[in-house]
């Protein structure tokens, strides 16, 4: 490791419309380090990447690249200088080979017109060895493979660009526990191989396992670089936020007398079979399961996204046939999981994301909108929520993931709904986010609304519920309550390891 | 020399250019236009052929209406110049084979308009077709209709002639169909702005998955929007039989081009959920004046169409190339 940084952020300011994104951020890389930057949403760890990867140009300061000033103007720029990015979402040709997406712009040519397929197979076959996943064939179609296969294809093509800086957008957050694992051999045999590694995660786990230093930014600036070993995860979290971490939320409300929300023998779906639960008001019922377990199903057909074949639902004592309207009129509310294409409206202001479901209720005579009172309703839940934006007037794109999740969960709020079905409310969003995400949904049940989560974070559902359900191949495994539920417990029935009625 | 040159980089610089053109895309277009023609013929810029031109664009620009409404939902129908067919020929025939009055008359065209929307939508929303193949074989139906009925003659008399005040008369001292033109564009556009019919159309264009689970009836608002489009392109059929003074099977013609033309050059977005109408509005009376224009120089039909194929190729692309501008 030379004394002069891999990278250094100097006075870095970068500001959207109106956000500012970066202040004044000063920091370095180590040549050869793996670099751990943590921050909740909106800190600016996506901009940092996008800076480094050309997609965008700081406003003012400089980064030096092993010392000279890198002013990227398109991510071409980047690459040459060897950094090579991997984004959450791949980018990646789905029906093209594996070979031929490393490939990609860079394929070998006999006399410069006839591809060489072959060179370009064997190349890739020794690339796959290398970060051993040999059972990977060159020539399958990359819509093929697992996602945790992909990545080493995004990998494999860092590889090949000859990148001696890698980035990586939160690489674990699509994968499961063994692809994590594979993940991190590969990690370490690139950090071994010289190359620095920016790793930018949710996960304080990981990054105490994997990262030599880490970088904490809190609302775009820069609040601390240090080797882990300087930092505690108490200490990390504290930096994060900024503030120390609510004590245990777990101090449940109490649960009324007063069922809201039944299902008795609900067949819904392909999946779902005899699914039979209440929920009184005041109460969190979590749904845990493993995916392809029916939790998701189980929401979509309380709510009318998917058929209901037998069984009944009862909402408020009444028999209710599932539809998102008649559901809304009844007091049921439903923050779907997928909130970029289920549950916000991208191209839409802020203020009428908030309204969507209420605008009979925001409505004049003959079906005008009172356009004032829209404006004042998505200002109290904008405050309430605390959403971090330049007014509500602004496209809900402009948002950060984190506070486009509280728009989606404003607009189910706005509804004053008894009943709130809430889909990994808290996926994909960071520390300090989900924690006030947590703070609202005990408020909501405190107010004695009756709560369905359904959730894949285990820790989360014995954080904050009642009861929690457990599926199985469509069918509930048990019902545990607060003295019966343990994360060991809930994840053994998910797998079927023990049962319970 | 140096400052000057530097000066004139700035304002000749291409990136500039393409956002200043992009925006206002055929409105820069539209303007040089204008000038062009102003110098180069002597008969454009009179006031008379100024309401000419408008008078033209009138009924287009009412269609257009109806189908901005349908591209807002991301979608598109390619039946509204054969129901302003079938409205036009219903109109001759309630008023010249029924005798029907007027005012009677209207409702009836209104009524049948509705209908035919109607029938665009629940084959949409409850068969689940294609919107566009939906339209497409409405279009077939309904024109084969007109001709069966009319068996392709055209219908004219002098029961047509109380009409004659929708299409010459003149209220404040403006012609007719300007007036009627300008008022429905009015209305429209405070339907869009400020009522929740119009929050629910530019909802369900965004993102109809989003907006269903939102609580909004998704399949009622874009049934209405088809039976709205279907009212308003009946009511075209019933401007322009005031216009020409008869009826027939081929009098929606050439209506197809413009109308989606209009939407479009007016910057609605094909993916829906994204529009101006009065820019619907503007390429209208565009789209007529470079008609206008083209007559006026004397250049054949043919040619016309070359014409009017590349300003709607040229204006998308500038469009195009100042979206990907802004995004990089």
């Amino acid at each position: 490791m030379s004394a002069e940084p891999h990278v250094r952020f100097q006075a870095v300011s970068k500001s959207y419309t109106g956000v500012q994104a970066l202040k004044d951020v000063t920091f370095d890389i180590a040549r050869g380090e793996l670099h751990a930057i943590v921050g909740e949403n909106g800190a600016g760890k996506s901009t940092l990447i996008k800076l480094l990867a050309g997609a965008v140009m700081p406003d003012s300061g400089t980064i030096l690249v092993k010392g000279t000033p890198f002013f990227p103007r398109s991510p071409k720029d980047s690459l040459r200088a060897g950094i090579s990015t991997i984004y959450q979402v791949f980018n990646l040709l789905p029906d093209q080979s594996v070979a031929r997406n490393i490939f990609l712009g860079k394929e070998p040519a006999a006399g410069g017109v006839w591809l060489a397929e072959r060179q370009m197979m064997e190349k890739t076959s020794a690339m796959l060895a290398t970060l051993d996943a040999s059972h990977v064939s060159p020539r399958a179609a990359v819509r093929s493979l697992r996602v945790g296969e992909q990545q080493i294809v995004e990998i494999a093509k860092a590889l090949l660009n000859n990148a001696e800086l890698l980035v990586m957008d939160e690489p674990t957050s699509t994968l499961n526990r063994a692809e994590v694992d594979a993940l991190f051999r590969n990690i370490r045999m690139l950090r071994q191989k010289g190359v620095t590694i920016l790793y930018i995660s949710h996960h304080l786990d990981e990054v105490f396992e994997l990262a030599d230093s880490v970088t904490v930014m809190r609302d775009g600036r820069h609040i601390r670089t240090s080797p882990v070993s300087g930092y505690t995860r108490e200490s990390m979290i504290f930096d994060m936020i900024g503030r120390e971490v609510p004590a245990d939320l777990s101090a449940a409300a109490p649960v009324e007398e007063k069922v809201l929300l039944e299902a008795r023998g609900l067949c819904a779906g392909t999946l779902l079979k005899d699914v039979s639960f209440s929920i009184r008001a005041g109460e969190i019922l979590a749904v845990a399961g493993l995916s392809g377990s029916g939790k998701t199903e189980l929401a979509k057909a309380l709510f009318g996204e998917i058929p209901v074949n037998a069984g009944s639902i009862l909402l408020k004592g009444r028999q209710f046939h599932p539809s998102p309207s008649g559901a809304i009129e009844r007091g049921m509310i439903y923050l779907p999981e997928d909130r970029k294409n289920d549950g916000l409206l991208s191209e839409q202001s802020i203020k009428r994301n908030i309204v969507l479901s209420i605008l009979p209720r925001i409505s004049r005579k003959l079906g005008i909108l009172n356009l004032r009172q829209e404006k004042r309703v998505a200002e109290k839940h904008v405050q309430a929520l605390s959403i971090k934006t330049a007014g509500t007037g602004m496209p809900v794109d402009s948002l950060s993931g984190g506070n486009q999740q509280k728009v989606a969960l404003a607009r189910c709020l706005a509804a004053d709904p008894e009943v709130l079905i809430l889909a990994e409310p808290t996926q994909g969003i960071d520390i300090g986010v989900k924690f006030e995400l947590y703070q609202f949904i005990m408020d909501q049940s405190r107010k004695g609304r009756a709560i369905l989560l359904v959730s894949s974070e285990i820790a989360e559902i014995v954080r904050l519920s009642h009861r929690v359900m457990v599926m199985r191949e469509g069918r509930i495994a048990a019902i545990l309550d607060r003295a019966q539920m343990s994360q060991e417990r809930i994840l053994a029935v998910a797998l079927g390891v023990e049962t319970q009625s | 020399m140096r400052n000057t040159q530097a000066a004139l980089g700035g304002i000749l610089s291409s990136r500039r250019w393409i956002n200043i053109l992009g925006e206002q895309g055929f409105v820069v277009i539209f303007v040089l236009w204008l000038l062009f023609l102003t110098f180069t013929t002597r008969s454009f810029a009179t006031l008379d052929n100024v309401s000419t031109v408008l008078r033209q664009a009138a009924i287009i620009a009412i269609v257009a209406i109806g189908e901005h409404f349908i591209v807002l939902l991301g979608t598109m129908d390619v039946s509204l110049p054969s129901i302003l067919t079938v409205g036009g020929v219903f109109t001759g025939a309630l008023m010249v084979n029924a005798h029907v009055p007027a005012l009677p008359a209207v409702l009836c065209v209104l009524a049948l308009g509705g209908l035919l929307g109607l029938a665009n939508g629940a084959i949409v929303t409850r068969l689940k077709i294609n919107p566009i193949i939906t339209t497409l074989g409405m279009m077939y139906i309904l024109s084969g209709i007109a001709f069966v009925y009319t068996k392709g003659r055209t219908i004219y008399g002098d029961a047509l002639a109380p009409m004659d005040f929708l299409a010459r008369g003149k209220l404040l001292g403006i012609s007719a169909p300007i007036l009627i033109m300008f008022v429905l564009y009015v209305i429209f556009h405070l339907v869009l702005r400020y009522t929740r019919f119009g929050a629910r159309v530019f909802a369900a264009g965004n993102n109809e998955k989003a907006s269903w689970l939102a609580g909004i009836k998704t399949s009622r608002v874009k049934q209405n929007v088809f039976m709205l489009a279907g009212v308003l392109a009946a009511f075209a059929g019933f401007m322009q039989v005031a216009r020409q003074g008869s009826a027939s099977a081929s009098m929606g013609d050439d209506f197809l081009f413009p109308v989606l033309t209009a939407v479009v050059l007016g910057g609605t977005s094909l993916s829906g959920g994204k529009g101006k109408i009065f820019n619907t509005l503007i390429a209208s009376i565009f789209l007529m004046t470079i008609k206008n224009g083209m007559i006026l120089l004397d250049l054949s039909i043919y040619i016309q169409k070359i014409i009017q194929g590349a300003i709607l190729i040229l204006a998308l692309s500038l469009d195009r190339l100042r979206t990907a501008k802004g995004a990089s």
